[in-house]
């Protein structure tokens, strides 16, 4: 079932790439490397492209997220391991336990790179382990080896361990915490021990495969295809990096930045999604945080505009605790959506998922869920074990570790606030979710391009997917030139939204593909299809214009899309809390509306020349981005209806 | 003389400078190859560019056995007769010398115009007159993390 063009591009070598996919099965202890097939690398790109193709063709529809048949796909992009400012990143996808569709993640860090000088584009790990083992990639070795000394500790002393075991404190490691072995449903794997890649709980699929790490050391090199053409599109990008008014801010806060700004702008969740203004975001905001906690900034691999920063708590209940981060969704996640307006305790359960290995959206979801029903008198004394489930209570600490370890209320908030619900039999409508996965830090009815977004988003309640930025312009002129509708641009209008998202989609699934950092090639406007086309034949060698580079991030979203149709995801699964359809916000400057789903929806689909009735790629759609063995399977599996399998 | 010195507080680990000196050298990435290496802690969030400092006395052009390592402006120059022993690697007090097929490498300031300066994101690392003594990575990692009050 390949049903590749291939064949046109196997004369040309392959710049960029490493060349090699690793495949190792953890059952029968094997490795089999082999060549990147160009078809694949000309059609999907890399990273979550690669991913989201591989998982389509490779893992049957119904498979136990939790079973041996799930696999486990790690992939980086054609731009990393290169000078190109930001290129760090690896998408790493499994069918999620959380969701029970399509999921992955994505995190930054040196790992990706490291990957690369190892000689893989992609690792696939397989089948299941009896034995705790680590995987240890040395250049072209390959090894398995005995991590029962690492079982059951956490992130940062699983780095250690494994630096110590194989005697080199400069390998990359890939590890999770005992979230993910104590099969908690949204644990996350960690490089450089906090770049987290948490969503959708791959470390929980990562554990189930008896697997505790992953390590790269890599002596290689990458070259690209036209090296003094590929430097010259580097030095333009550093110029714009460096004289964007984004620059400053982000040098000195990160995300952080965001928090006041979306209070401000109404759409800070706050005590979950009951408001968007929090009455004392100024205490917990990104700016109180660089000028009393940070003492320095880092970056991830290759980064002209670093922005991870190192704090120290200095005085107070956690005085002494220092890490890295947060960032703004775990820091609004900690804070307003809890209701917390203690910056170290905010940091401090931020270094408990860390250490855990616990996706801190879903964990403090989970939580502001139970507050929410204690509040409303559902919830409380001995089903959560007694914890003060009040807004802002440390007890939220408590919960943390309770949820990592399953441990008494913990355990039934250990698969996401869905299923949670489902446990409790009651407060479905206050689980804020979408498809199983806990919403991120921004209400939909302050920005109803991200809401749609969500809402349609291939691995449930995430903004990563689409993250329609421009809509934050509250510009109309925008909207009129991108899209010939002024109110897509407008944040509070509910209209141009299908093709804002469509367009954010396309554009974020080609960056997930290279693997830069989306926050400054997308949010910044750097990375334009354009440009992308002409970085992909100087790192690469492939011609691709503009607009076939579009076509690939739309490739990637509708195999997206058919993978989860084929899971029997269809338009109904399309939704949002009732929350954000029903309630208007109480207050601030997103007040008066609410979101209108169905007509966003409408919208979307037409854009996407998907079946409004269904929400699945017709056929004509599917081939027309060269996915006629997509269609073809659905066809098959009778996903498709008779109206949409007409060509 | 002119020297690339550091400034701890700013580096960001990124390794860019790693980039650029292979990129600039090779016309490919690859850290392997840099003559730059960042040291990194990420327990304790720090991070160190080691480079060669152009000692007045150099440990590694007195140590080697062959007589293979010169310097000229105060940067190594390795011989056809080095045997690549790597005693060189040992013997730099502050691990600025390394081994890339068999033979060692070290900053040479890419004659005058060192493309880890002009490329570094954060302005950590300098090109200047300097004649100041110089501390070992982990020394100036451990007087970091203490300035800096970070524990753990």
């Amino acid at each position: 079932m390949t049903g590749f063009k291939g064949g046109w591009v196997s004369l040309v070598k392959l710049f960029g790439y490493a060349g090699k996919t690793l495949r190792v099965n953890l059952a029968s202890r094997s490795f089999k490397a082999t060549p990147l097939d160009p078809a694949v690398a000309r059609d999907f790109l890399g990273g979550r492209g690669f991913n989201s193709c591989s998982m389509y063709r490779e893992l049957a529809p119904g498979v136990d997220p939790l079973g041996p048949e799930n696999k486990v796909y790690l992939s980086t992009g054609p731009l990393v391991g290169t000078m190109f400012p930001t290129a760090s990143r690896f998408n790493i996808s499994a069918k999620s336990p959380q969701t029970g569709i399509l999921g992955d993640s994505n995190a930054g860090g040196h790992l990706a790179a490291e990957m690369k000088y190892a000689g893989y584009d992609q690792v696939i790990l397989e089948g299941r382990s009896p034995k705790p083992v680590y995987v240890f990639i040395d250049d072209g070795e390959v090894s398995l080896r005995d991590a029962s000394r690492l079982a059951g500790q956490d992130t940062y002393e699983k780095d250690r361990l494994l630096k110590e075991d194989l005697g080199d404190e400069r390998v990359q490691t890939l590890v999770v915490g005992p979230a993910a072995e104590n099969g908690v449903k949204f644990a996350g794997v960690y490089a450089n021990l906090v770049r987290a890649a948490a969503r959708t709980g791959v470390g929980t699929v990562l554990a189930s495969k008896g697997v505790k790490a992953v390590a790269f050391r890599g002596t290689g090199s990458v070259e690209v295809a036209d090296y003094g053409r590929f430097m010259r599109i580097v030095d333009e990008i550093e110029g714009e990096v460096y004289g964007h008014p984004q620059y400053g801010p982000r040098r000195r806060m990160g995300t952080t930045r965001i928090l006041l700004m979306a209070n401000e702008a109404g759409f800070l969740p706050t005590r979950n999604y009951q408001a968007g203004v929090f009455e004392d975001a100024e205490k917990v905001s990104g700016e109180r945080l660089a000028e009393e906690y940070n003492v320095r900034t880092r970056g991830c691999f290759a980064c002209t505009i670093p922005c991870s920063r190192v704090y120290v708590v200095k005085d107070g209940e956690f005085a002494g605790l220092c890490g890295e981060g947060p960032e703004y969704e775990a820091l609004g996640s900690f804070t307003s959506r809890i209701g917390n307006s203690d910056l170290g305790f905010a940091l401090k359960a931020n270094d408990m998922c860390n250490r855990l290995g616990l996706d801190a959206l879903s964990a403090s979801s989970c939580i502001a869920f139970a507050m929410e029903l204690h509040e409303r008198g559902l919830l409380g004394g001995e089903e959560a074990d007694g914890l003060d489930l009040s807004w802002g209570s440390p007890d939220a600490l408590t919960l943390i570790e309770r949820i990592a370890y399953r441990r008494g209320f913990g355990d039934v908030l250990a698969d996401g606030s869905k299923a949670a619900a489902e446990k409790l039999g009651r407060g479905h409508e206050y689980a804020m979710q979408v498809k199983g996965l806990d919403l991120i830090m921004a209400d939909p009815r302050g920005l109803k391009g991200f809401g749609l977004g969500y809402a349609v988003a291939s691995r449930g309640g995430d903004h990563l997917r689409s993250e329609p930025f421009l809509e934050l312009s509250d510009d109309p002129g925008v909207g009129e030139r991108m899209f010939g509708v002024p109110e897509a641009t407008l944040r509070l209008a509910d209209r141009g939204k299908g093709k804002l998202v469509s367009y954010c989609e396309d554009w974020n699934a080609v960056i997930d593909a290279l693997e830069p950092c989306k926050n400054i090639m997308q949010n910044m406007e750097i990375l334009t299809f354009e440009r992308a086309s002409e970085v992909i034949e100087a790192a690469t060698g492939m011609k691709m214009s503009a607009d076939e580079v579009r076509l690939v991030g739309s490739r990637i979203i509708n195999v997206e899309r058919a993978f989860n149709a084929r899971e029997g995801l269809a338009r109904e699964g399309d939704t949002l809390p009732p929350r954000f359809l029903r309630e208007q916000l109480p207050e601030g400057n997103s007040r008066g509306t609410v979101f209108d789903l169905q007509g966003n929806l409408d919208d979307y689909y037409t854009e996407r020349g998907w079946c409004a009735l269904t929400g699945n790629p017709t056929r004509e759609t599917l081939t027309r981005h060269g996915l006629g063995w997509v269609a073809d399977d659905l066809e098959r599996l009778g996903v498709l209806t008779a109206e949409e399998v007409k060509d | 003389m002119r020297r690339v010195t550091v400034d701890a507080v700013k580096c960001a680990g990124c390794r860019y400078c790693e980039l650029a000196c292979s990129g600039r050298r090779h016309q490919m990435f690859s850290p392997a190859l840099s003559r730059v290496i960042v040291v990194k802690d990420d327990r304790h969030g720090l991070d160190y560019p080691v480079l060669c400092h152009q000692c007045q006395e150099c440990l590694p052009e007195i140590n080697c056995p062959a007589g293979a390592i010169k310097r000229v402006d105060g940067c190594l120059v390795v011989g056809d007769d080095c045997v690549g022993c790597g005693l060189c690697v040992e013997a730099c007090r502050f691990g600025a010398v390394k081994m890339v097929d068999g033979r060692p490498i070290a900053c040479d300031l890419c004659g005058g115009d060192p493309e880890c300066v002009k490329r570094c994101p954060t302005g950590a690392l300098s090109y200047l007159e300097h004649d100041g003594g110089y501390v070992s990575a982990a020394d100036e990692l451990d007087g970091l993390q203490r300035r800096l009050g970070i524990t753990g």
